[in-house]
This record gives structure tokens, sequence and C-alpha cells, in this order.
């Protein structure tokens, strides 16, 4: 079986960590990652391949130091990686990232099944996984918590619906988006880490995959973001009840019914 | 255990997962630790140290075939693995020879699997901390001794409670958070088990606030912290207590440090 | 699909939604799209639909619609659609827009319109929005503004697709204000076939099942309620639990509290655990270390109960109420009861 497996380098915004110096939270914007979700994406084609045999091939579009998510790809046992990365690609938006990976699969002359984590981290759209879909018109299956057998170019899964799940059966080609509950994503042994460190990553430019110039990047994207604004800061008024449990309790029950809170 | 009141235990980080010079980093943590070892003291290798992902020092030593002394090595070893890792970590130091453990609750992160209750047989806890991760080595594993935390930075009560269970499940030797100078739950602590080996841990940054970000309670400043000052009056307040040093500087302290090893040897 | 002149521009017009319908109930999101919609078609003069792609659509939905402020309801109803199939209901909603062009298109932010809403995104080469929580035309030029919470909910991005159409958004339920339902309100209903071709490229649904309490995760979960070392036990968790499922929250940790053995690490919240983005989070008895609030301090409203009130959480706190936690929470929850009961 040949599995693709679709990874992004995030910055680690939301991974807060502390100024020793100032005790205050620092948001890195310059250290980046692996997006969270797609360790699970990574576990999921790796497990697969050493179940039914066949090869795994991470792919990435970024800039060069996206190589380090690569690389954690191969140091989890994918077989190849290789990144999209040009000018010619800066300022995609999901759909210019979802044409230029779906040209990129074409050009590695597809797979039976391709595996996007839930959501990066950065942005938290879920989008670009089901454009993939849409471009290479295959079948979909978002938010699944489990495969239940992949054989015979056929997959059963659990996806999840607001209520349960419904159980999906998919043909190849096709392409799932996975989330945290479907796996425990291994930690690189340290022989694998440096065979993957000594790997070659593979970088592909508009050509090698023959896009179309019109649809890659910010001119072939639908959505500019317009304004930024910084989340309004916390109110640090402190609302202070204190006295007779009963009366305190009852404040309070009145303070969270007032603000609308459940 | 190595209960040589003489030598130090060195704390040493194994090369981070997400290094961007790792072979680089390989052939220090492996010259750091031939060092010790050739000194004549103990490396204490840890895992996963604050959450951060880091190889396990048993396949440094492996992957490397660093010829070592598995007497003077103790390896940290925490909840958070798989059940499958863990056994796989036990077995590679029972195959070195490595035989002493500090087991620790550990600082987790989203990355790293934990330990559930019933992977160590665990009954009537709903996580699994370095209590029954102990008692699970100690049972499964007999041949390790097994060390446990202790902080005089907790509620002593909670503390001294938690370190009753930890010795029931068969721990049998402490080794303390730093401390910067005489610390009177410690002084409690040697009283009340004179037999339980101590092993008082000293801070050898010079950057005190480290500390206190480490044990999470705030430490009064000092502008002036010398860790080597301060380690050498830890040990005349605590003469029967041997040192475990973090964050020591190979560079800047070591030699310090062995000279005065071996003064106290020469001196004993 | 891109602009190509003023005329294009022109020829697409009205406001959709997607009614979201599960085992043949409108989702409540759904009259929160119509209420939201309606302001938008106010704004720009043009009339608001509703799309419902069925196993079954009766009179009383349709109408329920209405009343909830669509001037027109189109109507797909095949057993095909009884559960979510992506490729189908893309399919048809690529027809659907085609046919009729709507300069907007607005979806739920549920695991259906997530999913389904990009995949269309992507069909029709247009611009979508995820997880809005404002949208607004723009007066100058008749574009929808589409606000949204980036980078952890640090900052808040307007994002515009003017020159592709229709522009898309999804929006999160419980984010968006309905219109109180109007019986008087008269629309069209417009029926469509599914006209499935054939069932290549289409997925197949074996079952739905249900879980009886889905647990919210913690990471997720928009109601928080959390214990520290003061919670004493297991046993004070079982009172923190009472509490969250009553209020529909998650029960979080912090550090000492688990490493105490007293709840399982997957409740963590901190450095070294979990970081929550709740709408409430309820402290209790923890004082509050930069560990732990690192994990959960970018909350909506934070509340606070504890003995000592110069904690660093009691001082963090929205509303910080000083008392024993064992006293003030069982009275809580009777308080709490009692208003669920009035209603």
């Amino acid at each position: 079986m040949k599995i693709i497996v679709c990874i992004k380098q995030v910055p680690a915004t939301t991974e807060a960590k502390i100024d020793p110096v100032t005790k205050r939270i620092i948001r890195e914007g310059t250290q980046a990652v692996l997006n969270p979700f797609d360790l699970y994406a990574i576990e999921e084609a790796v497990s697969l391949k050493e179940q039914c045999g066949g090869e795994v091939i991470a792919l990435s579009m970024g800039p060069e130091n996206a190589k380090k998510a690569l690389t954690e790809a191969l140091s989890m046992g994918a077989d190849e990686a290789i990144l999209l990365s040009d000018r010619a690609f800066g300022g995609s938006d999901t759909w210019a990232t979802g044409y230029a990976l779906a040209r990129a699969i074409e050009t590695i002359g597809g797979a039976d099944l391709i595996i996007c984590g839930r959501q990066a981290i950065d942005g938290d759209t879920a989008q670009v996984g089901p454009v993939i879909a849409s471009k290479l018109g295959i079948m979909q299956a978002a938010n699944v918590m489990k495969t239940v057998s992949a054989e015979g170019g056929s997959f059963t899964f659990h996806r999840m619906n607001e209520s349960g799940f419904d159980v999906v059966r998919l043909t190849a080609p096709a392409l799932i988006t996975v989330l945290k509950d479907i796996n425990v994503p291994r930690i690189p042994t340290l022989r694998n880490a440096r065979r993957a460190r000594a790997a070659e990553i593979k970088v592909w430019k508009p050509d090698d995959i023959g896009a179309d110039p019109a649809m890659i990047g910010l001119a072939a994207s639908p959505t500019r973001v317009v304004k930024t604004q910084p989340q309004t800061s916390r109110n640090t008024d402190t609302f202070r009840i204190e006295g007779e449990p009963r009366d305190a309790a009852k404040t309070l029950a009145g303070e969270l019914l007032r603000r609308k809170l459940f | 255990m190595n209960t040589n009141h003489y030598g130090y235990h060195v704390e040493i980080i194994p090369p981070k997962q997400d290094s961007q010079k790792l072979e680089e980093d390989l052939q220090l943590f492996a010259s750091k630790l031939t060092r010790v070892m050739g000194s004549g003291f103990t490396a204490s290798i840890t895992d996963n140290a604050m959450g951060l992902l880091a190889f396990q020092g048993h396949e440094c030593i492996e992957e490397l075939g660093i010829d070592v002394d598995p007497s003077k090595i103790l390896i940290h070893l925490n909840t958070f693995h798989t059940k499958k890792d863990l056994d796989g970590i036990l077995d590679s130091l029972k195959r070195l020879g490595i035989t002493s453990i500090l087991a620790i609750s550990g600082d987790g992160s989203p990355r790293l699997p934990k330990l559930q209750p019933d992977d160590v047989g665990a009954v009537g806890t709903a996580s699994v901390t370095s209590v029954e991760l102990c008692a699970y080595v100690r049972k499964n594993y007999p041949e390790f001794t097994v060390g446990v935390a202790f902080n005089p930075y907790e509620p002593p009560e909670h503390e001294f409670e938690k370190l009753e269970r930890k010795l029931a499940a068969g721990a049998s030797f402490v080794i303390t958070q730093p401390i910067i100078g005489q610390n009177d739950i410690i002084d409690r602590l040697i009283e009340k088990h004179p037999d339980l080996p101590v092993m008082i841990e000293a801070w050898m940054s010079k950057k005190l606030y480290l500390l206190s970000d480490v044990v999470g309670y705030p430490i009064p400043e000092d502008a002036e912290f010398d860790p080597l000052a301060t380690l050498e009056s830890l040990e005349n307040t605590y003469p029967g207590s041997s040192f475990y040093l973090s964050l020591l500087g190979f560079k800047t302290q070591y030699e310090t440090v062995e000279q005065m090893a071996a003064a106290k040897e020469a001196r004993s | 699909m891109k602009i190509t002149d003023e005329n294009d521009r022109k020829s697409y017009k009205d406001v959709w939604i997607l009614a979201e319908i599960n085992d043949g109930e409108i989702h409540s999101v759904t009259y929160e799209l119509l209420g939201i919609a309606n302001e938008l078609a106010g704004a720009s003069g043009c009339e608001v639909a509703a799309v419902c792609l069925s196993s079954h659509v009766t009179k009383e939905m349709t109408d329920s619609l209405i009343y909830g402020g669509a001037d027109k309801v189109i109507t797909v109803t095949d057993e095909k659609l009884a559960a979510f199939n992506d490729e189908l209901e893309c399919n048809i909603l690529q027809r659907l827009v085609g046919k009729y062009k709507p300069e907007i298109l607005l979806g739920a932010a549920t695991n259906r319109g997530r999913a389904l809403m990009p995949r269309l995104a992507g069909t029709l080469h247009a611009g979508l929005t995820a997880d809005c929580t404002e949208l607004s035309i723009d007066p100058d030029n008749g574009d929808l503004l589409q606000t949204r919470p980036a980078f952890g909910g640090n900052i808040m991005a307007t994002i515009r697709s003017g020159e592709f159409r229709p522009q898309m958004a999804t929006v999160r339920p419980k984010v968006m204000r309905a219109l109180t339902p109007d019986n008087t309100r008269r629309g069209t209903v417009i029926s469509e076939s599914a006209e499935p071709s054939d069932s290549a490229g289409i997925k197949e649904i074996i079952e739905t099942v249900k879980r009886s309490e889905a647990t919210a995760s913690l990471a997720d979960a928009k109601i928080i309620v959390a214990g520290g070392r003061a919670m004493g036990g297991p046993e004070g968790f079982r009172l923190l639990e009472k509490l969250a499922s009553l209020i529909g929250g998650a029960v979080g940790a912090s550090r000492p509290a688990v490493d105490s053995g007293w709840i399982d690490y997957a409740h963590q919240i901190g450095q070294t655990g979990q970081t929550v983005q709740a709408d409430l989070y309820i402290s209790c008895g923890i004082s509050g270390q930069i560990q732990h609030l690192v994990g959960m301090q970018s909350a909506g409203t934070i509340v606070a109960i504890d003995k000592d009130d110069t904690t660093p959480m009691m001082n963090l706190a929205d509303v910080a109420v000083k008392g024993d936690l064992f006293e003030i929470i069982p009275l809580l929850i009777e308080e709490l009861e009692n208003m669920k009961k009035e209603g």
C-alpha cells in the first residue's frame, strides 16, 4: 500500500513558554515545530505500512526550514520526504495549498491513501485535506478516529460525528484526516533519528509538479487577510465574593447566570 | 547504588529529539559520560527532563557503543512511557548491566504517552506516579535498586506521607530537590530515616532563578549566588550525605569539583 | 470562481445558509446562521435562502426555516442523504451554486460543515473562512468581511475573498444570534432533485453509532472545572465531576493533584499538561503558579474558589470566591440545580 502523509511546519505559538526572568509568557514566533495533529497522521501511515506492507511518503509545503518537520516524519518511519518550496508558492491560502499538494500527489503517481492531521494549529481551519480531496476528485473522510480495516483497496473507518461516529467504507484512492484518538504517536528511536538526518529530502518547485502558475501562491488564493487586531486583554477587575457559604454560592450562581456562562 | 560519599552524582542530559546537530550532541554526551565515570563519579542520566523530548540514555550508550562501567550509572525513569517502551528500557538496562534507577513521576508533554494504572498493575489509583512505577520495577525487575525523589518545597506532611508510600513500594535511596543551604525539612528527613541514603541535590548553575522555576516555588533571589561555595557549605552541613550535581559546568566547574572530591577523600 | 468583470460580480446575489439537519431534526445553529444571514442580506438588499439536504424534509421543517428568517428554502430530498456523505453533498451543492449563483454561502462549523465546505470551496475555487465570530458587509464595496480568531485566539483577523464567488464562511454554534421565530413570515420552497449520476466516487456509510455521552475532550471543552491539591484526594474530584456534569463541562487538574495520583494525567492543565481555551474556567483550590496559568489563562471568564484570597489565581480571576470549597461547591450545585428547575 502506498500512503502519502501531508504535514505542515507551524510556529510554536500556542506552546506557551515562560520567560525565566520576567515570568511572562513568551509566544515564540520564530520557533517552528511539526504541527502536533500531524504526528497522528504520520503514526497512522507508518503503522498501516507495518501491517500491510508498502511505503510512506511524507509531503509538505513551506520554506526550506520545513525540512525539519519532514525529518521528524522520516524519524518516525516514513520512507521518503518531499518538500514543495519556492517563492511562487508564497502567500498561498488553503485553496492554493490544496491545489499545489494535489499536483504533487499526482506527480508522485498518486497513492492508495492520503492522510492529513485534523487541522494545523496556526490556522485551525481544517480545510487543506478536503481541498486536496476535491482537487484529486477522490473520496474523503474527515475526523477519522479509528481504522477498522485496510485491505484490497478498501478502507473502513470510524468517522466522528456530532453524536457518535459513522462507520464508513472508502475505496482507494481516498483521503482522511485523523483525530488524536486514533493512535499514540511513537517516539523516534535514536537509530531512526540518525538515519532520518542523513536522508535526502527532495525539494520540488512549481515546474516539478506541473503547476499552472495562475493556480499557485497569493494570486490564486481567494482569501486575503485585510486586518488583524489583538484580542482585547482580560479585565483585571476581580469581582470578589465572601461571607456565609450559602450567600457566597448564591451570589456566584447569580453571577454565572448574569454573565450567561452556562 | 554507588554509596561512595566522596564521589558525586553528576547529572547528564542526553541529546534532544529536535537537535539540529545530533552527531555533535551525541559526541558531547559520550565525552561527558566517559569523563564522569573516569573521575569515579556516577553519571545520572535524565529521562525527558522538563517534558522536553530527548533520546534515552541506554540507546545513546548502545548506539554509540560507549564503554561504560554500569555501576557508575544511574538512569532516571519517569511515568511518561508506553508499557512497551518501559519494558524495553528496563530490558536494555539489564543487558548493559545497569541496575540503578531513579523512579520519578516526571514531566509530561502532549507528545509523551503516559503509563496507565493497568500497565503497571496498580489498583486504586487514577494516575501512575513514582510510587506505582517503583513498585512495578521492584516486582518485575527485582535486580534493580530504585531511588525516589523528595521535594522539600512541597507541603511536608504530604511529602512525608508520599515518601512512606515510596519506601513501602521498595525504594531504597532518596534524592532531594536542590537546596542552597541548611533545610529544616531535610533535617527532619535525615532524622526520621537515619539508615536511608539521602542524596542532596546541589544547584550548580549561577542562575538561581532557574531553580525557582524548576521547583515551582519562589526562592529568595541571591545576586551573589556562588554554586561551588554553596556546595562546599552544604557538604559541611550534611557530612553524612552524598551530593547530586545538576547543571554542572563541565568547562568551568568540573576540575574544581574533582579536586573537592579528592580533598574530601584524603581528609577522611 | 474568480470574478471576471462587473457583470459577472452582479450575477451573484443572495445569502445562502446550509441547514444543519441531524436525524431529521434541524440543529439550532441553522437558525443562528439564518440570523446573521438576515443581517447581511439587509445590508446588501438581497434574499436569504436555506438549503436543506436530507433524506426527509417536512413542511414543518421548511416552515420553521421560513419563520426563522429564510425567504426561500431549497430542498433536496434523497435516501442517500440520511447520513453525511461529503462527496454526494458536494456534488449537489456544486450544481445548485452553478444554477442559482449565491453571493454568500454560510455553513455551520460542525464536523459536517468543516468537512463539506472546504471540499466545495476546493471544487468551486472560492474563498472560505473557518470559524467566523463576526460577519459584516463592507459598505464601500459590498464584500463580505469575515472575522475569526487566529494564533490561538490572541489575534482577531479580518478576511475577505472579494474577487471570488461565492464568498464562503463557517460559523461555530452559539456564536450568532437567531431571530425570534415569526410565524407570519412567508417564503417559497423550491424542490431540487439529488440527481446522483451513479455511486462511483461516493463513499458507503455502513452505519451510524450513537454514543451516550461523548465526553468533551479537555482541549475542546468550553467549560472546565479544575481542582488542585486542596481537593485532598480522588473524592474531591468526584465533587468537581458532579459540578462539571451539571454545567456541561470537563474536569481539569493542576499538576500536584495528578502527581498525587488523584486524577489521570489526561486532565492535567499547564506547562507540562494541556493548554485549554475554555469560555468558563472554574478553579477550585488552585493557587495559580505560572506553570498552571500558562495552560489556562486565555479562558474567557475565570472563577476561582479558595480559602486564601491572596493567591495569584484569586487575583487573576474575574470572579473570586473566598471560602471553603467543600462548603461552597455543594451549595453552588444546589443553587444551579434550583435555577435549572425554575428554568
